[in-house]
């Protein structure tokens, strides 16, 4: 109804990612170097997120902040691509589709995050969530980063509506809740996910490589 | 036909002979040893307040025919309580295992079952065959954001109990300790020593999930330990060692993002390199017999230093001499 179409236009409107220009600086220093710091950003994030989640899932209140809950996943459109993959897929994705998959992930999930920042109650919620936006952000541009100096193009924005118009959003406070929980849920598991998503790669981009094309493209 | 029948600790048992009428005249026996009559009720038996020592093989025989009219093994065990489970990925991301055992004995046998659910899925957890305490599970999917929840129920004739573990797939990460630790001191650095060491077998893919190590090392004769966290390489000097002291050293791995450190590894010893004491080579010292002080000379290894184009010569001695006093200021300075 109407609460689908403002949420939908909240999403495009904030989830306009500009066309990501390669920075500067990793292209100086190559694909390693900033692989290796795309890593840390995403182990820095994992850091924040405990803080923030213990935050915000105290503010959802019970069951959300006890340790234990443990809930079914309800047969919602699921809103994020899970970072859940089976083991010998994930070995074998190339370093393009394994770097797309990550820029997907966090972008989607950056824009239903600002979605949430507009919704909370507290000052202070708000003010974690503006600062861990801003951090996902850089982990965003990182990422496109790295694929720019790999020359491998970036997947599209999400640009559309995050999910198929007609889905309805949370019915009620305790589902919209279920859904907050779910989002930190996936965002914990992908930072999870990326650690070991950028070891992998750190072995398999020799900076050498990336330095032998820098050259081909006249930098 | 031979009965089996199990009761708690500190019950009262009765048996009864079988058929037999309450007032026939029977004889019971505990393992082929004659029951006294006091104990009997009748021709029941009574048994108050059993405990452990009273299992046994009971038979009933008719007081004058001495036919066996009923036998029974009694064991005496108690229910269980709850038991004690344990769950752990030590070869991650092949999959996890989890072990169990009861925490006090039942005397009686027990069967254990377990659960393992991820989501709404039920998973196989392979029993292994040694230990038999213990069960695998292969990892389907990895980055899961649903828990496992594992269940074990164990129940034997006297009751059942059970326990319960959810936990998420990183939080049970725990590699097994590093392998083959090796501590050697550098030849020439009395205050150096060099220890490498391997990942554990048990670590499926130490490339893609890479391991982080911490390694503690201390003298013998101090209580605390220097630390030192290394994220990459199998190997690393110490520094800072005490000359002539003899350490104990140890470490311990953990993957680089997720889980817990592993226990600390088999602890070596080893002493770092020290100048041998010269020995004053006079000539009576040359000319004595012992078979035990030619055996065991060894040259002093600050012939090495003086070997760098030694010159044979009252002067090249005196250079040894001197470097052989430097090392040994040096070493003391830092005792």
């Amino acid at each position: 109804g109407d609460s689908w179409g403002i949420f939908t236009f909240l999403c495009a409107a904030l989830c306009n990612l500009p066309a990501l220009p390669a920075l500067n600086c990793s292209e100086e220093l190559g694909a390693g170097q900033s692989i290796q710091q795309t890593y840390d950003l995403t182990r820095y994030l994992e850091h924040q997120l405990r803080t923030l989640a213990g935050t915000y899932l105290n503010y959802l209140g019970p069951p959300f902040n006890e340790p234990d809950f443990n809930p079914p996943r309800l047969a919602r459109a699921e809103r994020v691509p899970s970072a859940t993959v089976d083991l010998d897929l994930w070995r074998g994705l190339t370093d393009n589709a394994r770097l797309a998959a990550n820029y997907r992930a966090y972008s989607r999930l950056l824009c239903y995050l600002r979605v949430l920042d507009g919704q909370v109650g507290t000052a202070e919620l708000r003010h974690r969530l503006a600062h861990f936006c801003a951090s996902l952000q850089g982990l965003v541009l990182s990422i496109g980063g790295v694929m720019s100096s790999l020359g491998y193009p970036l997947p599209a924005g999400p640009a559309g509506p995050p999910a198929p118009p007609g889905a309805p959003t949370a019915p009620n406070d305790f589902l919209k809740k279920m859904d907050d929980f779910w989002l930190l849920k996936e965002l914990q598991t992908w930072l999870w996910r990326s650690a070991k998503d950028f070891n992998r790669l750190k072995k398999k981009v020799p900076p050498a490589v990336v330095t032998l094309r820098l050259e081909a493209r006249g930098f | 036909e031979m009965y089996m029948q199990y009761e708690r600790v500190g019950a009262d048992v009765t048996m009864k002979c079988g058929s037999m009428d309450w007032d026939a005249a029977v004889t019971w026996t505990a393992n082929g040893t004659d029951i006294n009559e006091s104990h009997l009720n009748g021709s029941y038996l009574i048994l108050k307040n059993v405990d452990l020592s009273q299992s046994g093989h009971y038979s009933c025989y008719e007081g004058s025919s001495w036919h066996l009219k009923y036998q029974t093994y009694l064991r005496v065990g108690t229910p269980p309580k709850e038991p004690v489970l344990m769950c752990r990925s030590n070869n991650y991301p092949k999959g996890f295992y989890c072990s169990w055992h009861l925490p006090t004995p039942t005397y009686i046998p027990n069967v254990f079952n377990i659960s393992v659910i991820h989501g709404t899925k039920e998973m196989v957890c392979e029993k292994d065959a040694v230990p038999k305490n213990r069960c695998h599970i292969r990892y389907l999917q990895l980055f899961s954001t649903v828990k496992y929840k594992v269940t074990l129920t164990v129940t034997n004739a006297l009751g059942k109990n059970f326990t319960t573990l959810t936990f998420d797939e990183f939080a049970i990460v725990k590699p097994d300790p590093p392998e083959s630790v090796v501590a050697k001191p550098v030849p020439n650095n009395p205050r150096r020593l060099e220890v490498s060491w391997q990942n554990p077998s048990s670590w499926p893919d130490p490339e893609s999930f890479p391991l982080k190590f911490f390694l503690r090392y201390r003298p013998l004769i101090l209580d605390q330990w220097q630390h030192v966290e290394l994220s990459d390489g199998t190997s690393h000097t110490i520094t800072d060692a005490y000359a002539g002291k003899e350490y104990i050293i140890q470490v311990a791995a953990k993957d680089n993002d997720i889980g817990t450190w592993s226990d600390w590894s088999v602890a070596v010893h080893a002493t770092p390199w020290t100048e041998e004491p010269k020995h004053l080579t006079t000539e009576a010292q040359i000319t004595e017999t012992t078979s035990a002080s030619t055996s065991s000379f060894m040259a002093p290894p600050t012939t090495k230093i003086c070997d760098k184009g030694a010159v044979v010569g009252s002067g090249a001695v005196a250079v040894c001499w001197t470097a052989g006093l430097v090392v040994a200021a040096y070493s003391v300075l830092f005792i």
